[in-house]
């Protein structure tokens, strides 16, 4: 009897399948480092971690913030393996001493994920200043969010380290608040359709770069691997070796002496 | 009567040369010598910079992810498939159910992009010498070769061979993040205990991604 040939090379197709990894590629932590801009004296650290089920762990401490504000925060960049950084004062085209968002986007690329504590995470969102998460009296900022699979624009776990946190707003006039006095009113926000934002609230306070990556899921305890089985071989082979030349010496001995006997009566 | 010596002779010829051959084999299955139980390296240095303007805070080439396939290790005459490896539900994390198979964990970055790539394998299994029975004879520049399935190939250098008491295992140390490709290839050492069935400490090499091929 004869099988169809597609019968026999599916279960091998099948088997070949499971043999090989088919974990998520990016179950990994990826470690943050945030740091000052447009000396704002804020910095912080930050872990974005990609779960089994796709989805993004978001946790980012900062200090030195404006006090009791809200601070809009992003995920910068693109999933199209464009070069992004974060930049540096020279970006400040129109010399006001501050690199604006609008200035920063052709150096950090624009908003991919609004970090918001609450509902939608899309660009759309990146000005929604009531859910964005506040500094503390002393400007210390503390952010942790789950963001599902399905909210997160595509790509985005495999592109986790190519993509920049930037943390917004200043205070241009040390006055431990956002106003227009400081630097006058938004653009950005402006351009949004929101006026009378100041332009202190959406100016970047500091920018995220990747300082490292962790395993995303760490085991518990060492690692079983071994059995034993082979430890004490070399041992059982030391034994049988040293018995077998023991032997041998014996069967020398007692045929030396046998013949030596013998000879002797024989005489 | 000589004819009795001779046969006893040869007897004795034989069990001489089987009992050094025997010797030798021993000699061959020793277990490699093992580092003394060692203290992990410390954290990685943070980076020091404060304000931005650096290009990258990590440190060396960086590959994208990839899953691995086949790992080499020439100073161990090793060439062996490579497989994946989840969590017991312990949370400890599981082994290759062959003695051959080396196992990568999943729930960790891919060999030569950015953080620690962990491989572990067997000293022994079911009666057979693993594929890391040796890895505590590695020295600091062994090459571990690993292949992708993006068909890079990620060359590794080993940079240090520790050994841990398996109940004070540096998760920090050989798990946590650092600012570099690293590879962690993880065995059994030790003393065995036969009551557990277990070996009590974990031989770790670490690696550091020095090229591709
Ligand atoms: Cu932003």
């Amino acid at each position: 009897m004869r099988f169809p040939r597609t019968l026999l090379t599916v279960p091998v197709a099948a088997a070949l399948l499971l043999a090989t990894p088919t974990a998520a590629l990016a179950d990994e932590s990826v470690h943050v480092k945030l740091l000052e801009l447009n000396n704002s004296g804020a910095s912080g650290n930050a872990t974005l971690t990609a779960l089994d089920n796709g989805d993004l762990k978001i946790s980012i401490r900062s200090t030195g913030l404006v006090p009791n504000s809200s601070h809009a925060q992003h995920l910068h960049g693109s999933a199209t393996g464009m070069d992004f950084h974060c930049p540096d004062m020279s970006a400040d085209t129109n010399g006001n001493g501050y690199v604006s968002t609008e200035e920063g986007m052709p150096v950090y690329g624009d908003i991919f994920v609004s970090l918001t504590t609450k509902g939608d995470t899309s660009k759309a969102s990146g000005l929604a200043v009531d859910r964005m998460p506040i500094a503390d009296a002393k400007g210390n900022l503390s952010y942790d969010r789950t963001i599902a699979s399905a909210d997160l624009p595509k790509g985005t776990v495999e592109h986790l380290k190519d993509l920049h946190i930037v943390e917004h707003g200043v205070d241009a006039n040390s006055n431990d608040k956002y106003d227009l006095d400081g630097l006058g009113e938004s653009t950005l926000a402006k351009s949004a359709g929101l006026s009378g934002i100041p332009e202190e609230a959406t100016d970047p306070a500091t920018c995220g770069m990747v300082s490292g990556a962790a395993v995303g899921s760490v085991p518990v305890g060492g690692v079983a691997t071994g059995d034993g089985s082979t430890r004490d071989r070399a041992a059982a082979w030391y034994g049988a070796g040293g018995l077998a030349l023991l032997a041998a010496l014996g069967i020398v001995v007692v045929t030396r002496r046998r013949s030596y006997v013998l000879s002797r009566a024989q005489r | 009567m000589t004819r009795h010596r001779t046969h006893a002779l040869i007897i004795a010829a034989v069990l001489a040369i089987a009992g050094a051959a025997a010797i030798a084999i021993g000699h061959h299955d020793e277990p490699a010598a093992e580092p003394p139980l060692t203290a992990p390296p410390a954290a990685p240095s943070s980076a020091p910079a404060t304000k931005v303007g650096h290009d990258v805070l990590t440190r060396g080439k960086l590959l994208p992810a990839s899953v691995p396939t086949r790992v080499r290790i020439p100073a161990l005459d090793v060439d062996e498939a490579i497989t994946g490896l989840g969590q017991e539900p312990d949370g400890s994390m599981q082994v290759p159910t062959d003695a051959r198979t080396v196992g990568w964990y999943t729930k960790a970055p891919t060999p030569g992009s950015l953080g620690p790539a962990v491989l572990a394998g067997h000293v022994n299994f079911h009666g057979a010498d693993g594929t890391f029975a040796r890895l505590s004879a590695l020295h600091n520049g062994d090459r571990v070769e690993i292949t992708r399935q993006d068909g890079i190939t990620a060359v590794f250098a080993v940079t240090r061979v520790d050994r841990y008491a398996k109940n004070q295992f540096p998760a920090g140390a050989v798990y946590g993040a650092i600012d570099h490709a690293g590879l962690r290839l993880i065995t059994c050492g030790g003393y065995f205990d036969r009551r557990s069935g277990h070996y009590v400490d974990n031989i770790v090499a670490y690696a550091e991604l020095r090229g591709t091929e």
